[in-house]
């Protein structure tokens, strides 16, 4: 079964996101480190069954706690083919650098621009073609709390596994 | 299946020189690009090097060379030169792609923030959040109507009635009887506990707790106390497991995971171990000292100034490096009902499944220890700990219950007072050994397999001596001024 | 005023003597210089048998000039970006420029910087002992001492260790950002971006930040 990771920052909303994908429940909270372990579940994406992996907060690719270890070694090792980096899109400028990380390290990356809502509320506007162009990757906003942008999501996966998986 | 034309960002001309040294010695496959490797090992990624050298073997030693050269080079570390060419990189991109609409004002939200980490208003506020989601909420709704209703209506009057006529008219022997429907049954006791008290009082602690969780308040809370915290050696993060830990110290300690250093989650494991009363364990407590404001002051007193001493003598005594302490502060958040109640279900679910047959087969060793007469032994030893320290011998077997399961205990000594055996400051000395008595099997079970068995049994022995070392104190002292509560 | 030799000497025995505790230093191949001479003449140093030794009345003078050697990397690396190749010859240049008034401002620029960019530490001189009723004329300073509401550019990181320096890259706390302290006790919560950190003071005291008004 053809694996997806989801990683990113603490507290953007991957555990969300991998309720949303898989139907299962991973507790969620309001505060960085709710996840301490890897929680693998399952998604049917179009035709096809993956396995989703949760993943700890990494803040960088080179790890300093536990946890950053912990998911570096599932990207490292398992050899996902989708990495979901779910962002919190209201501080791009500080989760790009991981962002471009994952790209230098040749990952396949789709990323995901979660709580978009909170970047309206603040008025900010965020050019997605623009960023894509720039990042030469799919970018995809998303409310996971509320499954705003969730099909848009899959549907991406979906296109991506087919040309490159 | 590596993607080559994905944007990739290039550093300065000495760096990328080495960058392009180091890549070319490396032979083997990473399944990630061989630029990224370079780049992690110039940043000194111990992990990586590791890698290497098996990898790689004599290659290892000409890239070590290099990777020195390179450092020699630059005056900063090269983890700090790199980021700070992916910070531009990215400002540019960020500059590009984002534009401003109107300029934010601050929001209801934003000043309620503030309100919650000044120290003058966030004092209140967590008194507030205290006497309402856990006195309030958890403690009367929760361990009072709740387990009021359960207990009396549901149990009382219906399922232990029903269970101790099925099992006597169905099993002819006594002693199965008694596993099953007697004073510690597994019925009668070991599931109407989980059911009519535990559970009322887990789920509601569970629930306002995840209500606290989803606004974003406690990384608020972890940044008032963190200046108090390294007094104990923690840093303002250990606030979460600790507060987890009035809810279930089992799955507190669980938690104590995300703290950052060992240290730290050895110093907590004890505290949660020590001083930190789960639902359970309070419900019965604030039951006990029902119409006793005083008592309750004392207690709650005791507990707190042994939280702090343990934890500073513990800073003291563990070695290790000092905690820092560095949160992200999210914005404050209205919670979604739907993922409270998931989550409380989630954690209930938890707790059952790991809770539950411990507390059962609890139950079966108390049975056992009885009809073997084991217990009766050890309530002997007992009696002596429990005679210093001012108690009537009775409440041995509170005590011994207690290591089997916190509340037990608690409720052993709820049958004393009821039978009028405990004076009044009998039954604070009590209240304040039980609650820092040893840990409930449970969470014995949890210390060792977190922190290992030596860890565990040494944290475990430490409790022993110390509760009864306090309660010896605060028998003398009260003894000494002669003070009659 | 010193000559340039002389000031070099009194660094390299300060260093020897009152930082390594090591041995007085052995005069070698410059026995005859005339710098030792004019030390010796104003009774900052003490000669025999081809050693020399710092006395009391020039301590002060060598810790002087260590201080503004340091204060110059500081300087070199912090603003203008010297590559550590070359840094030791510019400094050296560069320190004897350094003195009395400008020594002060340099350091208060700099927000009185503990310790040099190779992390040994800068003696401290009466600016850094002042500061409290100076901060007027501070440019750039540890968070940990700015006021609530302050805004600025973080300047440069003087973290005391790797981990630390990795935990303030990580946070994006980088050079070149704009952070805004928005309270400083019990915790330091400051501003990047969107985002809010609360740190303790001893990781605060790593982010220097270039004030702006």
């Amino acid at each position: 079964m053809r694996k997806i990771a989801i990683v990113g920052s603490p507290n953007v909303g991957k555990s969300v996101m991998f309720n949303n994908l898989t139907g299962s429940y991973a507790t969620v909270s309001n505060y960085p480190g709710t996840t301490v372990e890897v929680l693998r579940g399952k998604a049917r994406i179009g035709s096809e069954e993956f396995e989703v992996i949760d993943t700890p907060g990494m803040y960088s690719f080179l790890p300093i706690t536990e946890e950053e270890r912990v998911s570096r070694a599932i990207i490292l090792d398992e050899q996902p083919c989708v990495i979901l980096h779910i962002i919190d899109a209201k501080n791009l400028e500080r989760m790009l650098p991981l962002t471009l990380q994952f790209l230098e390290a040749g990952l396949l990356v789709i990323l995901v621009l979660n709580i978009i809502d909170e970047v309206r509320d603040l008025g900010i506007n965020i050019d997605v073609l623009h960023l894509e162009k720039e990042l030469n990757i799919p970018v995809v906003e998303t409310v996971s709390t509320t499954g705003e942008g969730m099909d848009i999501l899959k549907g991406r996966i979906e296109e991506h596994v087919k040309r490159f998986c | 299946m590596l993607k080559d034309f994905a944007k990739r960002i290039g550093y300065d001309d000495p760096l990328e020189i080495y960058l392009s040294r180091i890549e070319s010695l490396l032979l083997s496959d990473y399944k990630i690009t061989k630029r990224a490797i370079a780049i992690l090992l110039l940043q000194e990624d111990n992990e990586m090097l590791d890698r290497i050298k098996d990898k790689e073997k004599e290659r290892a030693e000409e890239i070590l060379k290099v990777i020195q050269e390179a450092k020699a080079h630059y005056s900063h570390p090269l983890s700090y030169i790199i980021s700070l060419r992916r910070q531009k990189e990215t400002n540019r991109i960020s500059q590009a792609v984002m534009s401003f609409k109107k300029a934010g004002k601050v929001s209801f939200s934003e000043r309620l923030s503030k309100i919650m980490m000044n120290p003058l208003t966030g004092g209140p506020i967590l008194l507030a959040v205290l006497y309402y989601g856990l006195y309030k909420f958890v403690g009367t709704f929760g361990a009072g109507v709740l387990v009021d209703f359960l207990e009396d209506k549901v149990f009382g009057n219906y399922v232990n009635p029903f269970v101790t006529n099925l099992v006597s008219a169905a099993i002819p022997l006594k002693i199965i009887q008694d596993l099953l429907a007697g004073e510690y049954g597994v019925i009668t006791l070991g599931v109407r506990y989980a059911f009519a008290i535990i559970l009322p009082i887990v789920a509601t602690f569970f629930f306002a707790f995840a209500i606290v969780e989803d606004t974003g308040y406690l990384p608020r809370l972890a940044m008032l106390v963190d200046q108090l915290f390294k007094k104990i050696g923690l840093s303002g993060r250990a606030v979460i497991p600790l507060v987890l830990g009035f809810g279930c110290d089992t799955m507190a300690t669980m938690v104590t995971r995300t703290l950052p250093t060992k240290r730290e989650r050895i110093i907590a494991t004890l505290l949660l171990a020590l001083a930190i009363p789960c639902s359970a364990q309070m419900g019965v407590i604030l039951a006990l000292l029902e119409g006793r404001p005083l008592g309750l002051i004392i207690w709650l007193g005791v507990i707190f100034l042994v939280f702090l001493i343990a934890g500073y003598l513990a800073s003291k005594i563990m070695p290790g490096e000092l905690p820092t302490f560095y949160m992200e502060i999210p914005p404050l958040r209205l919670p979604q009902f739907s993922n409270i109640f998931r989550k409380t279900a989630s954690r209930l679910n938890w707790y059952f499944w790991e809770i539950l047959p411990l507390f059962l087969f609890a139950s079966v060793l108390i049975w056992l220890g009885q009809i073997t007469g084991i217990f009766n032994f050890l309530v002997k030893i007992l009696e002596y700990p429990i005679g210093w320290i001012g108690l009537p011998p009775q409440a041995a077997i509170a005590f011994l219950f207690g290591f089997f399961r916190r509340d037990y205990g608690a409720a052993g000594l709820y049958d004393l007072k009821k039978a009028g055996l405990l004076s009044g400051n009998q039954l604070i000395i009590s209240c304040i050994t039980i609650t820092l008595f040893l840990p409930c099997i449970a969470q014995l079970l949890m210390n060792v397999k977190e922190r290992g068995l030596r860890m565990g049994i040494a944290i475990s022995i430490f409790i022993l001596f110390f509760s009864f070392s306090i309660g010896y104190a605060v028998n003398l002292i009260l003894t000494l001024l002669n003070l009659q509560l | 005023m010193l000559s340039e030799q002389a000031e070099e000497i009194l660094e390299a025995l300060w260093i020897q003597t009152e930082e390594q505790g090591a041995k007085p230093l052995d005069l070698g191949a410059s026995r005859d210089e005339p710098a030792v001479e004019e030390l010796v003449n104003l009774g900052f140093i003490r000669r025999d048998l081809g050693h020399i030794h710092l006395l009391e009345k020039g301590k002060s003078h060598a810790a002087g000039c260590v201080r503004r050697h340091r204060l110059a990397e500081r300087l070199l690396v912090d603003v203008f970006d010297i590559k550590k190749r070359i840094i030791d010859e510019v400094s050296c240049k560069f320190e004897h420029l350094l003195h009395k008034g400008l020594e002060d401002n340099v350091c208060t620029l700099l927000g009185h910087p503990k310790s040099c960019p190779h992390g040994k530490s800068i003696p401290p001189g009466k600016c850094c002992s002042l500061k409290k009723d100076k901060r007027l004329l501070k440019i750039i300073a540890p968070l940990s001492e700015l006021r609530a509401k302050d805004r600025g550019q973080i300047s440069y990181l003087q973290a005391k260790d790797k981990t630390q320096m990795h935990k303030l890259i990580a946070i994006g706390a980088l050079p070149g950002v704009s952070i805004t302290l928005m309270q400083r006790f019990p915790s330091c919560v400051f501003k990047i971006g969107q985002s809010q950190f609360a740190v303790d003071k001893e990781l605060a005291s790593a982010i220097y930040v270039r004030l702006t008004r």
